[in-house]
This record gives structure tokens, C-alpha cells and sequence, in this order.
């Protein structure tokens, strides 16, 4: 037993052993005398009577490490060979000699906890900045939201309005023309009564022009059965169970297959195609899932049968897959290596359009489109300047295309000048005049198409705004700036890219591998969850959570796939600078300091 | 399990055909029977050679020879084979390196043989000694052989329903074909049918157990017979099977061609083949020969055997028991006893698919430390290596392997890295170069290198059958030439069966060529104990004979006890998988392979926390404990799961650390006596028949029983104490009556394991960071007292990692309780100017459950110490747990003989 009967006792609960000679085990379990007190047996289950031996193991050793920070191990690790306190007082059974390295090691931990509190300070300072400056922005996004709002409320009516007229005006020139076409039909009767005589060449004509038609209707039959030769290879390549298709083959039969559904709406076209795609990856990744087992669910035994078709290295690829997981059709190259890329390369397209938070944008598919596409700005210009100075592996947010309104939103004069225009409009068309003036109804349906794009332009900003203000900023809105801000880290081959609130990805080249969408804040705003990304052949679903620690700059360092295709990453930045973070550290600090000179003259 | 892909019983022709034959078929009679060389000799003729004396040349049957020998301690050996003087086109393969070259020395010289006329027999019988009380019988026509009682009661029998068919090699006749083809395979079969089947009968058994490896119950189901349910006979064939079922006749990883039948009445005897060709054996249901016309005493049960091979001979042991432990002897007597472990490989093992660098090492290896859960080794799978060049390092994630062992090894811990025997075809790799160069791989059918696919993508196969070749491989491991490597590393011998992802049924094709001209079909099933054997023995070359090797591996034959441990393969995170388990590892261990485990927590897939819990608490008692994932699943190390499932977790891994100086005494049982660590309820109570065939609880020795919780939320668990004495339950200390059923309320904490009455388990209750750090630490014994207050209990100490036990270096203690006093003997045999192991461990705490007396002290003979005796905890690590008698600081060294008074 220990030479010093009270070792391994921290100073606060030595009152509680010095107090009598009977103690009682702090479970209540018992009690034991002073004698009992680190004898080298245990007598409390959980430890009380030995805080300074290896005699139970529920316990706990202290060990003051003058010098350094006190500590206290499990009181396995006393007298076990093994060095745990920088004091050496763990060891005192003469089996290893330990030296005291507390002041070394308490200078390396001071000069560290220094560094630490200097960032702290730093970081504290920018973090209330920040703070202040998402205030403001998310003040302005929400006073642009209640201005939007207004405005769609009254444009709305504007449109309703106009409408109305539209249709008026369209009922009068309907009526303008039946009234014409009834004008035309008696003269044409006249003319025909005339030209009775010319019956026979007339005839002809109208025979040749059913010949045309009946052509078109031929010629629209070829391209549809076109199309579904088409859909026959894409289906066959699905039972081809030996190589991935190639993204632009792919892109390819997109092409074929949206043809038709978006009757050569160009925009609507390309929406499509993108959604599209996604939906065709995840097809065709499960494709090669099978084609690695090379025995899907349905038809396993045609597919065990085929093997024997396969050559030998097919065989010894496919079977392999089974443990790995990995696309057995790979050629070349070490297996080994294809057992980490597995399947990204059918993951290339972007996949950013795709999933709810996007609905506004899916939802800009109007005829007007490509007028739309140049009013585009990039995304709130404004924020460009709350985070400038630290966007070295930050930047925006790209694909967010959500549209400036710039122009709609900064003058309020817009908004007065259409009611004006449309209150004149309507004041001045005369509906029930005919012959309807065609320069008068030409204006008004400028100005339904102009309001109506402009409201839907409102309608998708407001969808957005919502959209971003549901979401959780912090107990003081510090992570508002991260909503239009990706981070990125290099790591080797891979290029990661952290969009909070958005989604993650792991990026090679041209290939991108979705680590997950944003899921929630966890650990009371340490960690950032981003789930249901990509998925693993016969493993989860990829997801990423990134944990945060104050930082100077906002920073994303040490992605890691602790578990397979469950990935980690480290962020710093000022957003986790907290007031009580540093307070602490600094009471840490002086604590350590305090000890200081008093442990270097027990040296 | 993709079962298109493995042959079943119709489609392997040898099979087929000798399933279909009908009992007497078998037409042999015994003729020119004698003594020759201490063995009894004699031909076995077919009846219609002599009658029809014209018969062409080449479909004549020639006739065999056979000799029947008799080894001390009641094993009867039988071989059967072509005869040499008579030309056979090739020499038929008999397995080399499995017997103890040591065997040979227990061999009794027969001197004589009587002849004898039995029952209604028209020819005679000719008797041999086997054993005080035992015969071995040859009936010469119809020719059978068995083993009798003195008194005429049958134990073994050998063709006693004329199944015995031997197909002689021959030359091929014009427009045979011989070729066989399976899924675009062909073996071209060159020698042509060479199949060997006969029929075993065990009397008065009430079940068979044995012939490994499988999922299935212990107890082996009848595979055919009326009213059975048509299955597959139980198949012996090394497979790599992906994600295999819980419950199937279909043969897994490894195989021993023994079984091993128990009865009542009578006890145990057991029948082994020594034969590494594919085997496949029915179990028949009684009464499948009632049509025969066959009569065998019919007062005595029988359980009947149908066994078959592909190729090689008949070499047939028979061991008379008649307990279970003396079959165990007799067997491992054969083939050898389990290797002498060390301490460290019987602890906890922590691995999975992959720990990826040396920053993912080291994190967990402090996590362990962290949350204060011991653990004495980390493994690396494949990934570890250099693009699957084995013995070697990916230096992009292990820059510094020497560096990260020793960091590991400062804790008393120890890596082990993974070897397999497929060596990736690449010139720029020394291995394959050298073994090219000097012809040492496994050939194809026409006499190239054979070029299998297997992780390193093209891979060529050692041929590790030629003594040269492994000699060669053993040398690989010496620490200059395993670059990277250091003293505390060791090996895993994984994918030997071997597995080819190309092959025929994911292995090596038949028509193989190993050594001179031995076809991989006849030894198919010995191929990963032969690379198994060269790597262990590469460890011992390594430590110049003085470090005790440690080698997992997963294909398994008879013998492999004698290399290192094996494990069940890839199995499942299903609760079925967890219950199946326990019989696998009892059937391991009564075939000789005592050092076994099955992953802890399922290889493929991801447990609930309910079950990975369990599992910890059930894989903390298997013989070899290890937690392994595959790279597809969640991290699943202990503290991932909750604060209150790694206290769980926790507890199991401590209760194996407590009870490994329990666990290292029976290895060294095992050691001395082939009796597994882990047995069969039956083999502690072999009269019970409540216990025949019950295989979700075990006995760890003869002193702990064990009870599986195997369904989720369990809430009660009916467990079978046998035997007349009271069972204390190790966590509670509440004692229950034995021979009888008990229904147990169980929670989540543990799983119910008892302590026997009559039983004392040696302990070390404080627990380390390792298994090494313990070494100096006292001993705990727990006494458990039986209706005379009475115990008794052993204690085997050595250095933990040295051969020197084997020159007499160990301690070993007897602890007897009885007339109010506890004595240590010596059971160690002194041995004068030999190695000599002490150490200054004391027992700090003795626990007496079952004490009706009320002592308050007692006295420490002969220092004439008094010690007190008061209530203290049962369970050190267990918080609020019971308290019960307990002597305080007797503070003996286990060395010493002394004596406890209770006064």
C-alpha cells in the first residue's frame, strides 16, 4: 500500500477522509476504518476506501501534478508499468520509474491554452460582429419579405384586373371575328353561286390537301416508334450486367426519353432533364448493384446461369464484388483501389436541382424564361460584403439562382407606375367599342404578360425568403451568413464542398458524390448534420456531419470516413467563439498560473 | 448463401451414386487374414473375381489390402487400399503431416489373433485386443469390422450394411468420359472415377455430434430415413460461402472428418476418417433399412452413417470412449492436442474491415482507454497491405508500422495483420517472384502456375503440401523479412480454404496439380491447415523457438488445434446467427479445435444495440473473443451506443478479463488432454439426457456454465441445471437446485451464467488495460460449496508467452475445501535443473458461497497468520451488487502449499 496513506485523494475530499477513523464508502454501502484506507483491498464496491491503489476498480486516482493540471485516472492505471501522471504518482511501486514531466508538459499546456484564449478573444470580437451584421441582413430579408408580400398582394389584383380586361378584350375580338367569319361565309356563298362551273378543278385541290395531311400524320408515327426503340436499349443496357454506362451515353438517352414529355419546351426541356437525371443515376446505380452481384433480386437464376458465360477475370471481379461491394465490371487497375470509388463515376451531374428547397426554382419554368435568365443577378449582392476578408475555402452559395428582384425591390417606384399604366389602361380601353382598338389591346396584354411574370419573379423570391427564414440561424442568428456560403477543403484527390443549410459533396474532377443533404443542427450548435446523400452498394446512405470549433476563419479541415461512407469533418469558425467559452478558459488559465510558481519551487 | 452456386448432393456424381446404393451391395470378403509387423493384415476379394476368374482384364476388381491396428488407450485403425504389388495406375493419396509423428509410438504389437464363429455366421471372425474389456472384431464374410465389449455388446461397426464400395483407379475404356462440368467448370477428372463409400453404425447412441463445419444444431439431425424430410447429406468441403445461413447441412469453412455419438447407456465412442477429399455423410434415420433384410443385435439402439468420399483411402480411426472426455484424448492423442496459447490471444481482440491508417489506430486505441474498457489486441485486414501484396504495408496509410506496434505494444497490446495464401501475380512482387522462380505454386491441369482471381485480382497458390515450400513461406515472417513488422505482431490466415472467386464453387478446381502429381481434389480440404501449419511455424522461427505463435485461421482440418485459432467465418448481425454460434463453437472443440469464436456482434450487417450487447456478453465466454465488421457496416466499437450500453459492453469485456486466469487453466487442459475449454453440457454430465441435445447453453470447464439470451427484450430464460448439486449464479450469487429447469427473470446487464456447486474458479478481479499489465495482480478465488462443503478447483501459471511451461517452467495448483479448511497442492511434477517459473502473486480475497458455518476468522497455516472473514462484494466492478463471505487478505502466494483454517 501506499507510503502516503492519503495519495491518490484530491484536496477537496480530504476533509471527508481525515474527518474520524470510521468513514463511511460514499455509495452508503458501508463503512471502513482509517486503517482500511488504501490498505490494497477494496471494501466500498465503489472505491471510496481506495483512492490510491488499483484495489477497486470503479475507482479513481488523483494525482495533483504540480505544475500542470491535476488529474484523475481510473485506478486501473495505478502501479500497471505505465506512466499516466505527468507527476509520476501513479507509479510508486518501484516496478517503473517515472519521471515528473509536469512542468514541461504545463508549460506546453499553458503556451497552448495562451494560443487558445487569444483566438478565443479574437474570435469573440468578429463572432459579435457577425452577429450584429445577421441582424441587419435578416432584418432587411424579412422586411423585403413583408414589402414582397404587400406588393404580390396588390399586383396580384393588378393581374387579376388586367386579366379580366384580357379577356374581355379577347371575348370582343372573338366576337369581332365570328362576326367577320359570318361576313366572309355569305360573300364566299355568293362567289360560289357564280363559279358553280369551276367545281371539278376545285375538287382536286381539296383531295391533294388530305394527301398532305395524311403525310404529316404518317411522318409523326416514325419518331414516336424511334423514341421507343430508344427506351428498348435503355432497358436492355439494364440487364447488361457488364459495364456502367458512360454519363454522355446517358445524357444521351435523357435526351431521347424527355423529348416527348416536354413537347420542345426548350427550358422546361433542360428542368427536366436535370431532375431527370438524378432519378437516372440512382437507376442505373442500382443497375450496377446488381450487375455487382450479378444476380438481381428478381431474376437471380438467369443471372447465376449467365456466369457461366462470363470470362475468368469477370468471374473472379464479380464474386469479389460480393464482399466489397465494389462495380465488378471495372477493368485494369488494382481491385483494391476500385474498392473506395467505388461507383462515383455515374454520380457525375449535379444534382442541385433536385429536392424541395428548389420547388421555387423548378417552379420558373414559364414561356418568359429566358427574358428571366437575364434579369438574373447573383444571388444578394449585399452579403458579399458581411463576409468579406475571410473567404478563403468560403464562398457562395452557386447554384442558389434564386433571383435578385433587385430591380423591383430597391425602387418602390415600380410598383406605383404599373398600377398607374394598368388604372389607364383600363381607363382608357373601351371594351365595348368595336372594332376593338389593336393598339389599345396590344398594351394591355404587354401588361398582363409584364405583371404576371413580374408577380410570378415576386411569388418565387417570397418562396425563398420563407424558405431560408424557417430555418434554425442559432440562438443568435451567428450561423445567418452561412445560409448563401459553401466552405471547401482539399483533401488528396478530393474536393469537398460544405454548403450549410444546403447540402455537402465530395468532388473528383468532373465527378461529384452528394455526402447529404442539410438535416439539422445537433449537439447544441457543434455539429452540422447533412444526411441521406448518395448511396453506398449495400451500405447507408452517405452522410456528413461537421463539427464546429472556434475558429478566426470560417474553415473546413480533416473530412474523414471513420465509418464507411458516414463521413466527418472539422469547421472552425468565429460563429463558435462563445463569451463563456472564453471566460472559462481564462479562469482555466489563471488556475494553472496560480499553481505555477508553487510547483516550480517543489521542483 | 447463393445456392445455385455449390453442388448438392445430385449433381456430385460420386455422391449420387453411392447414395443410391442399396444395402448388401457391397460383395468383399477377408481373405488370407494374419499378423504381420504387429498389425493384422488381410485381402479383401470380390466375391465374383473368384467366380468369374475369365472376366476382362480391365473391369476386374482387384483385390485391396487392408490392415487393422491397435494403439494404446482404445483406437482401433483401419486402412484399406489399393495394392501396390498389383499396379495401380497411380498411387492413391494418403494426407501427410496430420498424424503426430508421436502416434506411431503407441501402436501395441499384436501378437496374436483367435478366431471365432459368431452368431449365425457361416465363415469365421478373427479377434484382436484393443483395449482391457474391448475386441476388435473382422468378420471375414460378409466382410465387416468392429469393436465389441468383452461381453458381445457392439460399440463401432464398419460395413455392417455392405455399403462399402471402393472404385479402383483404372485405365479409362474407350468412349468413357470422365470430365465433369459445374456452371462453365470443367474438371477433367484424368484418373477417372476413384470414390470410396461405406456405412458406420454406432450402438446405443442416443445422438452423433461432429464433423465440422456448419450452421446447424449440435445434436446432427438424420439427413434421410422414413418420415425425415429429404436433405443434403452433411457436406465436408472447404468453402469461402458468402453470407452463409444459421441453419444448413452445407459445409462451411473448414472440416473434420470426425463424429463422435453419445448415449446413456453405454457413453461415447467416436469414428474418424482421415481423409481431405470432399466428404459428404448422411446421418439415417432409424429404420431406413428396414427393407434391407439386414439384423444387427437388435437389443442394442444404433444410429447409422453413411460416408463418402471423392478420392483417397480408407485410414479409419475408432475410439472406444467410453466417456466423452476419453474420446476427445483418444482423438487428439491422433491428431494432437490444442496449442498452448498465450495469455494475451485469450483476451479481448478488436477488429474490423478496416482500420484504415495509423491515425484510425491509434483514435481507437485511445477510445479504449478513454472509456476504460481493456483490450489486448487490434487487428488490420486486407486494406492494411500494399495493393493485397501480403507482408506488406500501404506506406500511405501506414507510413510507420514499426513506430504504431510499438506505440500499442507500450500498453501491453499487440496488432495482428492479415496474410492470405493468394500471392498477386506481379513481378515487381518478391513474393511471387521467388515463388515463381522456384516453382512453388499450386499448377493447373496442364501444368502451368494455376492463375486464380482472389482480392489481389490475378493470384497464384502456394503449394504449401511440399514440406520445401513451407519452410520457404515460414522464413517470409522473420522480422527482415517482414518489412515493417515487430516482435508483438501477429497473423490471420484468412481466405484459405483457399477461396477463388473464378473457381468452381469459389475455390481452386480439382484438377489442380500439387507436389508431384497429387490432385487438388484429394486434398482439398487440408490446403488451408498446410498454410495454416507454415505460417505458425514462421512465428516460431521468427522468436527463435521462444514466442508462442499465434495464428487465426478460417479453413480448418483435423490437426488444426495444433497451429492456432480459427473462427466461423462471415457471419450475420442476426440473433439467429448469435444462437448458432454456440453450437458451432461446441462442435469445433469436441473435434479437437478448442481455441475458437465467432464475430462478435455478425460480420456482415449492423446489430441493434440489443444484440450487439448480447453478443459481447455471450462472445465474452467464447474460447477466442473478437468483435469483427465488414467495411459496408456502422462503426460498432463498444462506446458508440450509449452511455448505458457501453457500461454493458464493458462489464462483458471485464468479466472475460476477470476470468482469464479460469481460461488459461483450461487451455492448458486442453493443452495436456485435447479436452475443449468450451463443452458440451453432456461432456460435464454425460448421464443427463436433458442435456443431449441442448446447444444454447455450455459449460466453460467443468465448473461455469453458460446460458445464451437469444431473442430481443428477453425477459425470462428457461435454463437446464443438470447435476444434484445447487448452481450459484455469478452475478447475483443467488443459488439454484440442479437437475431441473429453471425459469429465470433476465434483464439487459448479463446474460445467466452459474458457478457449480463443489467448484473453485480462480480470478483476477482487478482488470487492466490489458492482459499485461495484470500479470502481477492478485488472485480472487471463488469457492462455491457443495452439500459436504466441499470444493475443489485448479490453477495453471507460466510466463504467458514462452515455451518454457514445456520444460516444467509453470505453476499449477490444486485448491481443495473440505473440513472447514482450504488447501493448496502442488500439482506440478518437480523437475530438478529444469526451467524453473515462480511469481509473487497473492490471493487477496477468497469468497465462500455456501458456508452454512459461521466463522469470523481463519488461520494461515503455516505462517500461523490470522486473516477475518467478513461480507464484502461478490463483484468488484459491479455497483450495488450482492455481498457475501469473504475471507480478507489471506494474502498467500500461489506458489506456496499452505492451508486456511476457518476458526
Amino acid at each position: 500500500s501506499p507510503e502516503n496513506q492519503f495519495l491518490g485523494i484530491s484536496p477537496e475530499d480530504e476533509k471527508y477522509y481525515k474527518s474520524s477513523e470510521v468513514i463511511k464508502c460514499k455509495d452508503g454501502s458501508k463503512k471502513f476504518s482509517r486503517a482500511q484506507l488504501n490498505d490494497d483491498f477494496c471494501d466500498c464496491p465503489d472505491g471510496t476506501d481506495e483512492p490510491g491503489t488499483s484495489a477497486c476498480p470503479g475507482g479513481k486516482f488523483y494525482c495533483r501534478n504540480v505544475g500542470h493540471t491535476p488529474l484523475l485516472v481510473f485506478s486501473s492505471r495505478v502501479n500497471d508499468g505505465i506512466c499516466d501522471c505527468c507527476d509520476g504518482s501513479d507509479e510508486y511501486d518501484g516496478k517503473v520509474k517515472c519521471p515528473n514531466t509536469c512542468w514541461e508538459a504545463g508549460k506546453v499546456a499553458r503556451d497552448k491554452l495562451k494560443k487558445k484564449i487569444a483566438t478565443y478573444q479574437e474570435g469573440v470580437a468578429v463572432r459579435k460582429q457577425e452577429v450584429e451584421q445577421a441582424k441587419v441582413a435578416m432584418a432587411k430579408d424579412e422586411a423585403e419579405l413583408s414589402k414582397l408580400q404587400n406588393e404580390e398582394k396588390i399586383l396580384k389584383k393588378l393581374v387579376e384586373q388586367l386579366k379580366e380586361r384580357k379577356e374581355q378584350i379577347e371575348k370582343a375580338e372573338e366576337k369581332e371575328r365570328l362576326q367577320k367569319e359570318k361576313e366572309e361565309q355569305e360573300r364566299k356563298e355568293a362567289e360560289e353561286k357564280a363559279n358553280l362551273e369551276k367545281t371539278k378543278v376545285e375538287e382536286e385541290v381539296e383531295h391533294d390537301r388530305n394527301e398532305v395531311v395524311e403525310n404529316s400524320d404518317g411522318e409523326h408515327k416514325p419518331t414516336e416508334s424511334t423514341y421507343e426503340d430508344k427506351i428498348g436499349i435503355l432497358e436492355d443496357s439494364h440487364s447488361y450486367q457488364d459495364t456502367a454506362e458512360n454519363h454522355d451515353d446517358l445524357a444521351a438517352k435523357d435526351d431521347h426519353i424527355d423529348t416527348p414529355e416536354h413537347k420542345g419546351s426548350l427550358v422546361e426541356g433542360v428542368e427536366q432533364h436535370a431532375v431527370k437525371q438524378k432519378e437516372e443515376s440512382v437507376a442505373i446505380s442500382e443497375t450496377d448493384s446488381d450487375s455487382g452481384s450479378k444476380v438481381p433480386p428478381d431474376e437471380g437464376k438467369d443471372a447465376s446461369e449467365k456466369t457461366e458465360s462470363l470470362s475468368r477475370e469477370e468471374l473472379g471481379r464479380l464474386v469479389a464484388s460480393r464482399w466489397t461491394g465494389e462495380d465488378a465490371s471495372r477493368e485494369g487497375g488494382d481491385v483494391d483501389n476500385a474498392k473506395d470509388n467505388d461507383h462515383e463515376d455515374h454520380v457525375e451531374a449535379p444534382k442541385d436541382t433536385h429536392g424541395g428547397e428548389y420547388d421555387g426554382y423548378a417552379s420558373e419554368s414559364d414561356d418568359d424564361n429566358q427574358q428571366y435568365d437575364d434579369e438574373d443577378v447573383e444571388a444578394d449582392d449585399d452579403f458579399g460584403e458581411v463576409d468579406h476578408g475571410d473567404s478563403d475555402s468560403s464562398y457562395k452559395y452557386e447554384s442558389d439562382t434564386d433571383s435578385d428582384l433587385s430591380d423591383v425591390t430597391t425602387s418602390t417606384s415600380w410598383l406605383e407606375k404599373i398600377q398607374k399604366t394598368v388604372l389607364n389602361l383600363l381607363q382608357a380601353v373601351n371594351v365595348f367599342q368595336t372594332p376593338v382598338n389593336r393598339s389599345e389591346a396590344a398594351s394591355v396584354r404587354k401588361e398582363y404578360d409584364e405583371s404576371s411574370a413580374k408577380l410570378s419573379k415576386i411569388h418565387s423570391r417570397i418562396s425563398s425568403l420563407t424558405q431560408k427564414l424557417k430555418h434554425d440561424f442559432g440562438p443568435n442568428k451567428e450561423f445567418y451568413s452561412f445560409y448563401d456560403r459553401c466552405f471547401e477543403s482539399k483533401q488528396n484527390k478530393y474536393v469537398y464542398k460544405v454548403c450549410p443549410y444546403k447540402q455537402a459533396s465530395q468532388v473528383e474532377g468532373h465527378s461529384t458524390t452528394r455526402l447529404g443533404s442539410w438535416e439539422k443542427f445537433e449537439d447544441s450548435y457543434q455539429v452540422m448534420v447533412f444526411a441521406n446523400g448518395d448511396k453506398c452498394w449495400n451500405g447507408p446512405d452517405r452522410s456528413l456531419k461537421v463539427r464546429l470549433k472556434c475558429g478566426l476563419k470560417n474553415e473546413v479541415a480533416d473530412v474523414d470516413e471513420p465509418s464507411r461512407c458516414e463521413y466527418v469533418a472539422l469547421l472552425s469558425t468565429p460563429a463558435l467563439c462563445l463569451e463563456e467559452k472564453l471566460q472559462e478558459l481564462q479562469h482555466k488559465f489563471e488556475l494553472l498560473n496560480k499553481e505555477q510558481p508553487q510547483g516550480h519551487d517543489e521542483l | 448463401w447463393k445456392k445455385d452456386e455449390f453442388r448438392n448432393c445430385n449433381q456430385t456424381p460420386f455422391c449420387k451414386r453411392a447414395r443410391a446404393r442399396k444395402p448388401s451391395s457391397s460383395s468383399l470378403i477377408a481373405q488370407d487374414v494374419a499378423i504381420f509387423d504387429g498389425e493384422l493384415t488381410a485381402k479383401l476379394f470380390p466375391e465374383k473375381t473368384q467366380e468369374n476368374p475369365d472376366e476382362q482384364d480391365q473391369d476386374r476388381i482387384k483385390p485391396l489390402v487392408l490392415s487393422l491396428s491397435v494403439y494404446q488407450d482404445g483406437i482401433l485403425r483401419l486402412k484399406i487400399d489399393e495394392d501396390p504389388k498389383l499396379d495401380p495406375p497411380k498411387k492413391r493419396f494418403e494426407v501427410p503431416d496430420v498424424i503426430l509423428p508421436e502416434f506411431s509410438n503407441k501402436k501395441l504389437w499384436l501378437q496374436k489373433l483367435s478366431t471365432e464363429t459368431i452368431g449365425g455366421d457361416a465363415g469365421p471372425s478373427s479377434i484382436v485386443y484393443l483395449l482391457d474389456g474391448y475386441e476388435a472384431v473382422l468378420r471375414h464374410d460378409p466382410f465387416e469390422v468392429y469393436v465389441r465389449e468383452k461381453g458381445g455388446n457392439r460399440v463401432i461397426s464398419l460395413n455392417s450394411h455392405g455399403l462399402l464400395d471402393f472404385e479402383q483407379l483404372r485405365v479409362k475404356r474407350d468412349g468413357e468420359e470422365w470430365e465433369e462440368r459445374f456452371k462453365g467448370h470443367t474438371d477433367r477428372r484424368p484418373h477417372g472415377p476413384q470414390s470410396i463409400s461405406f456405412d458406420v453404425s454406432f450402438y446405443e447412441a442416443d445422438h452423433v455430434y461432429g464433423i465440422p463445419e456448419r450452421a446447424t444444431s449440435f445434436a446432427l439431425k438424420p439427413t434421410r430415413g422414413p418420415g425425415i424430410e429429404d436433405s443434403e447429406p452433411y457436406r465436408l468441403f472447404n468453402l469461402d460461402v458468402f453470407e452463409y445461413l444459421h441453419e444448413s447441412p452445407f459445409g462451411l469453412y473448414g472440416s473434420i472428418p470426425l463424429m463422435i455419438s453419445h448415449g446413456k447407456s453405454r457413453g461415447t465412442s467416436g469414428f474418424f476418417w482421415l481423409n481431405a477429399a470432399e466428404m459428404q455423410i448422411d446421418v439415417l434415420g432409424s429404420g431406413w433399412d428396414a427393407e434391407s433384410g439386414i439384423s444387427l443385435p437388435s437389443s442394442q439402439s444404433r444410429i447409422d452413417t453413411l460416408w463418402m468420399s471423392e478420392a483417397g483411402i480408407v485410414d479409419a480411426f475408432f475410439f472406444v470412449g467410453p466417456g466423452p472426455k476419453d474420446v476427445v484424448r483418444q482423438y487428439t492423442s491422433v491428431t494432437g492436442t490444442p496449442a498452448m496459447p498465450q495469455l494475451f490471444a485469450l483476451a479481448y481482440h478488436q477488429c474490423r474491415w478496416n482500420y484504415r491508417d495509423e491515425e484510425d489506430v491509434e483514435q481507437v486505441d485511445s477510445k479504449f482507454d478513454e472509456h476504460d474498457i481493456p483490450y489486448d489486441v487490434l487487428w488490420l485486414d486486407i486494406e492494411h497491405t500494399d495493393g493485397k501484396r501480403y507482408l506488406t504495408w500501404d506506406r500511405m496509410l501506414f507510413p510507420h508500422p514499426e513506430e504504431m506496434q510499438r506505440k500499442l505494444a507500450a500498453k501491453g497490446r499487440h496488432m495482428v495483420t492479415i496474410v492470405d495464401p493468394h500471392i498477386k501475380r506481379d513481378d515487381s512482387y518478391f513474393l511471387h517472384k521467388e515463388a515463381t522462380e522456384k516453382r512453388y505454386y499450386v499448377r493447373d491441369a496442364t501444368g502451368k502456375d494455376y492463375d486464380g482471381w482472389c482480392w489481389s485480382g490475378s493470384s497464384s497458390y502456394l503449394d504449401v503440401l511440399r514440406p520445401e515450400v513451407r519452410s520457404w513461406w515460414a522464413e517470409k515472417f522473420s522480422l527482415e523479412n517482414y518489412v515493417g513488422s515487430t516482435p508483438s505482431l501477429y497473423i490471420w490466415n484468412d481466405m484459405n480454404e483457399p477461396s477463388v472467386f473464378n473457381g468452381p464453387e469459389v475455390t481452386m478446381p480439382r484438377d489442380a496439380l500439387h507436389q508431384e502429381d497429387a490432385e487438388h481434389r484429394e486434398l482439398h480440404n487440408a490446403y488451408g491447415y498446410y498454410f495454416h501449419m507454415a505460417t505458425a511455424d514462421g512465428l516460431v522461427k521468427r522468436g527463435d523457438g521462444r514466442d508462442r505463435p499465434f495464428v487465426l485461421s478460417r479453413a480448418v482440418f483435423a490437426g488444426s488445434q495444433r497451429y492456432g485459432a480459427v473462427w466461423t467465418g462471415d457471419n450475420t448481425a442476426e440473433w439467429d446467427h448469435l444462437r448458432v454460434s454456440v453450437p458451432m463453437i461446441l462442435t469445433l472443440g469436441l473435434t479437437g479445435i478448442s481455441f475458437s469464436g465467432a464475430d462478435v456482434g455478425g460480420f456482415f450487417g449492423n446489430p441493434e444495440p440489443e444484440l450487439l450487447v448480447r453478443w459481447y456478453q455471450l462472445g465474452a465466454y467464447y474460447p477466442f473473443f473478437r468483435a469483427h465488421a465488414h467495411h459496408d457496416t456502422k462503426r460498432r466499437e463498444p462506446w458508440l451506443f450509449g452511455d448505458r450500453n457501453t457500461e454493458r459492453i464493458r462489464e462483458a469485456i471485464h468479466i472475460r478479463y476477470m476470468l482469464l486466469p479460469y481460461f488459461y487453466t483450461l487451455f492448458r487442459e486442453a493443452n495436456t488432454s485435447g479436452v475443449p475449454v468450451v463443452r458440451p453440457l453432456w461432456m460435464e454430465f454425460p448421464s443427463e439426457e436433458a442435456t443431449f441435445s441442448n446447444d444454447e447453453a455450455f459449460m466453460i470447464g467443468s465448473s461455469l456454465l453458460v446460458q445464451g439470451i437469444y431473442t430481443e427484450h428477453a425477459r425470462h430464460a428457461s435454463v437446464y441445471l443438470p447435476g444434484k448439486e445447487s448452481w450459484y449464479e455469478v452475478k447475483t450469487g443467488v443459488a439454484y437446485k440442479g437437475g431441473r429447469t429453471h425459469k429465470l427473470d433476465v434483464n439487459e446487464e448479463s446474460v445467466p451464467a452459474f458457478q457449480r456447486a463443489g467448484t473453485i474458479i480462480p480470478r483476477k478481479d482487478r482488470f487492466r488495460r490489458s492482459s499485461t499489465q495484470m500479470v502481477n495482480d492478485p488472485y480472487t478465488l471463488v469457492i462455491a460449496l457443495n452439500s459436504s462443503q466441499a470444493a475443489e478447483g485448479e490453477l495453471y501459471v507460466d510466463d504467458g508467452r514462452s515455451f518454457e511451461f514445456q520444460q516444467g517452467a509453470y505453476i499449477h495448483r490444486r485448491f481443495v475445501f473440505s473440513d472447514g479448511k482450504l488447501t493448496s497442492l502442488n500439482l506440478a511434477p518437480p523437475s530438478p535443473g529444469q526451467a524453473q517459473f515462480s511469481s509473487e502473486c497473492v490471493i487477496e480475497r477468497i469468497i465462500l458461497q455456501g458456508l452454512t458455518t459461521g466463522q469470523k476468522s481463519a488461520l494461515i497455516e503455516p505462517e500461523n497468520q490470522k486473516a477475518e472473514i467478513e461480507k464484502g462484494p461478490l463483484l468488484l466492478h459491479s455497483r450495488r451488487g450482492p455481498t457475501v463471505i469473504t475471507i480478507r487478505k489471506p494474502n498467500v502466494r500461489i506458489v506456496d502449499d499452505w492451508v486456511i483454517k476457518l476458526l
